[in-house]
């Protein structure tokens, strides 16, 4: 990924912090960590034989109508699973064993330019997208009030998502 | 010469490739670990950026003048401790390694300096290349200069493209964070009027969307007013005496919004008003900020500050404020702004704006983010505000302000009926 740094031979640290709109692919074990994702939605996709996965921190449900999607695939819910499941096909994942976790997607506020909650949009969108391509969605927490952090270990396929509830529990999907 | 959105991107763009390349060669450099953190875009005062330069901690910079394709100065700026560890993980590679200044007041010697120097000028000249690129162009840079001390003048003096104190300039900063070594840096841009008029001709679109760029000033008054207005509504309210600490516009694209905020705990109030502009308006406090509010608030202090008396209290407090900051924008571009009632949060800081960043995404890449912050001097109160406008609502409003207002537009300090929840 260009966040750390755009030169080559600049080593990537452990874990990978994935920011808004990006997605990274790991077939090397890292550990992919997404922060306080509100309504953005975090989808992880695992081949657990080949010990491949990828997590994007997607922002926005539609990219096939937004031409930003060339550039910045990882922003959409459609681009961002379908660029995902492509990388990781190219790094020896095998297509029918792919399987997805999904969290965030809240509702922090009920304002009314919110409409029906833009957590919800994406949601709908990384279903339908996952459903289009086959890929089974094994696991979800999704919805509700509270921000999570999402932590996805590589070479484990371990899911887990922090609240910021009281007790600040960790939970795995 | 106006600002338009492409323009402006452009300049994020020379921001973000530069910064790259910059932590590239810091990297290969030292070995040390780096990641490019959040990339601003500010709009700043002169007066504020002096100050930031003087506050009071040792400062160690490397300084260029550039010319050609794009003319002004640039300076990285190190604190001293970061100096330091910056020639401590290179000490090992040099030969005869100097000894390192001990007491907080010691010079670096020579050898330190010409160590410093050669970093600066590495990391200069990545940023450097970075915009060339951006700008398919070429800018010469001059013999890199060392200056340290804690005063404004150290790192400005000679630099005759340094905004007057009232005006507002372009300012490009960048943060590189080294992982496992705290090497923190600014980096400044000041670039000439004339170069940059170039530029913004070059990159704009067609010359006629987009802000006067004269009009710049429109932005700070609002930034101002607004925020006076909320520092004597939370006086009032509560009797905690508060004054307006930073004040700043970036320019940012909307995904680095929650990146830059920390991944604390907050506790806030958002809003979203309606008017000519609408947008989102969020105050957000630290844990410990906000339970100093409660007790000053709640007559008798509640177990839990967070609690239904606790909450309440917050919410009342934001809408306080929230009246006053819009009643400020309102008068300045003599309009109206309607808020919504107040929507209390208690989360991780990440993900309290990015419903606004999602909302707000569906229509605009980048936002202008009206970032303030305001301070108690006796205890614990910091208040960090964001106004998000709309882009195009907050376009036509500066346009359509007429220059004497944005001179000498009236303050009023108004309190409003406070909404009560059912």
């Amino acid at each position: 990924m260009k966040t750390y740094g755009s030169e080559p031979g600049a080593p990537d640290p452990d874990p990978i912090r994935v920011g808004i709109s990006e997605f990274v692919v790991s077939d090397s074990g890292q550990t992919l960590k997404s922060y306080g994702l509100g309504s953005c939605l975090a989808v992880g996709l695992y081949d657990e034989d080949s010990e491949i996965g990828g997590l994007a921190h997607i922002m926005l449900p539609d990219g096939d109508a937004n031409d930003a999607s060339e550039d910045k695939p990882g922003k959409f819910a459609d681009t961002a699973v379908r660029a995902m499941l492509r990388q990781m096909v190219e790094k020896g994942a095998s297509y029918t064993d792919v399987e997805a976790k999904v969290a965030g997607g809240s509702d922090m506020f009920d304002f009314e330019s919110f409409g029906d909650g833009v957590g919800q949009r994406n949601i709908v969108a990384a279903r339908e997208e996952l459903d289009k391509l086959g890929v089974p969605i094994v696991a979800e927490e999704v919805g509700g009030q509270r921000g999570r952090t999402v932590v996805f270990e590589t070479d484990t396929g371990a899911f887990s998502i922090k609240t910021a509830d009281g007790d600040q529990e960790v939970r795995e999907l | 010469m106006k600002l338009d959105v492409n323009a402006l991107g452009t300049f994020y763009q020379m921001a973000q490739e530069g910064a790259g390349l910059a932590a590239g060669r810091l990297t290969r450099l030292t070995g040390v670990d780096t990641r490019v953190g959040v990339t601003k875009l500010n709009f700043m005062r002169g007066s504020d950026i002096r100050a930031e330069l003087a506050d009071e901690s040792k400062k160690v910079g490397v300084r260029v003048e550039l010319s050609g394709g794009l003319g002004g100065h640039a300076v990285i700026v190190f604190d001293r401790a970061s100096a330091i560890r910056l020639v401590e993980t290179l000490q090992p590679t040099i030969d005869d390694a100097p000894s390192l200044p001990e007491g907080p007041d010691d010079a670096f010697d020579e050898m330190n300096r010409s160590t410093i120097t050669e970093v600066g000028q590495i990391m200069n000249s990545g940023f450097i290349d970075g915009w060339a690129d951006v700008l398919g162009t070429a800018i010469d840079v001059a013999t890199p200069e060392f200056v340290e001390g804690d005063t404004a003048e150290a790192f400005l003096a000679d630099v005759d493209t340094t905004p007057g104190a009232d005006d507002l300039a372009l300012l490009f900063q960048s943060q590189i964070e080294a992982i496992d070594t705290e090497i923190e840096f600014r980096y400044y841009l000041f670039p000439e009027h004339d170069a940059m008029a170039e530029v913004l001709e070059r990159q704009g679109a067609d010359g006629e969307s987009g802000i006067e760029y004269d009009k710049l000033a429109g932005f700070d008054r609002l930034a101002q007013r607004g925020a006076d207005e909320v520092a004597s509504n939370v006086t009032m309210l509560t009797g905690i005496d508060t004054s307006v600490e930073i004040r700043r516009l970036n320019f940012v694209p909307l995904e680095a919004m929650p990146e830059e905020i920390d991944d604390e705990q907050l506790v806030g109030v958002a809003f979203e008003f309606d008017g000519t502009p609408s947008g989102y308006l969020l105050f957000l406090f630290d844990e410990s900020s906000a339970r100093e509010i409660v007790r000053a608030m709640v007559p008798n202090e509640p177990d839990d500050e967070f609690g239904q008396m606790g909450q309440s209290a917050i919410k009342e407090l934001g809408n306080i404020m929230a009246s006053g900051f819009l009643d400020g924008w309102a008068n300045v571009l003599d309009t109206t702004i309607d808020h919504s009632p107040p929507e209390y949060i208690h989360d991780m800081g990440a993900a309290v704006i990015d419903p606004v960043v999602i909302q707000l995404g569906e229509n605009q890449e980048f936002a202008f983010v009206f970032d303030t912050v305001v301070q108690a001097a006796d205890r614990e109160f910091d208040c960090n505000i964001y106004a998000i406008p709309d882009e195009a609502d907050l376009e036509r409003a500066i346009n359509d302000l007429p220059m004497n207002r944005i001179e000498d537009a009236p303050t009023k300090a108004a309190i409003e009926e406070i909404e009560t929840d059912p």
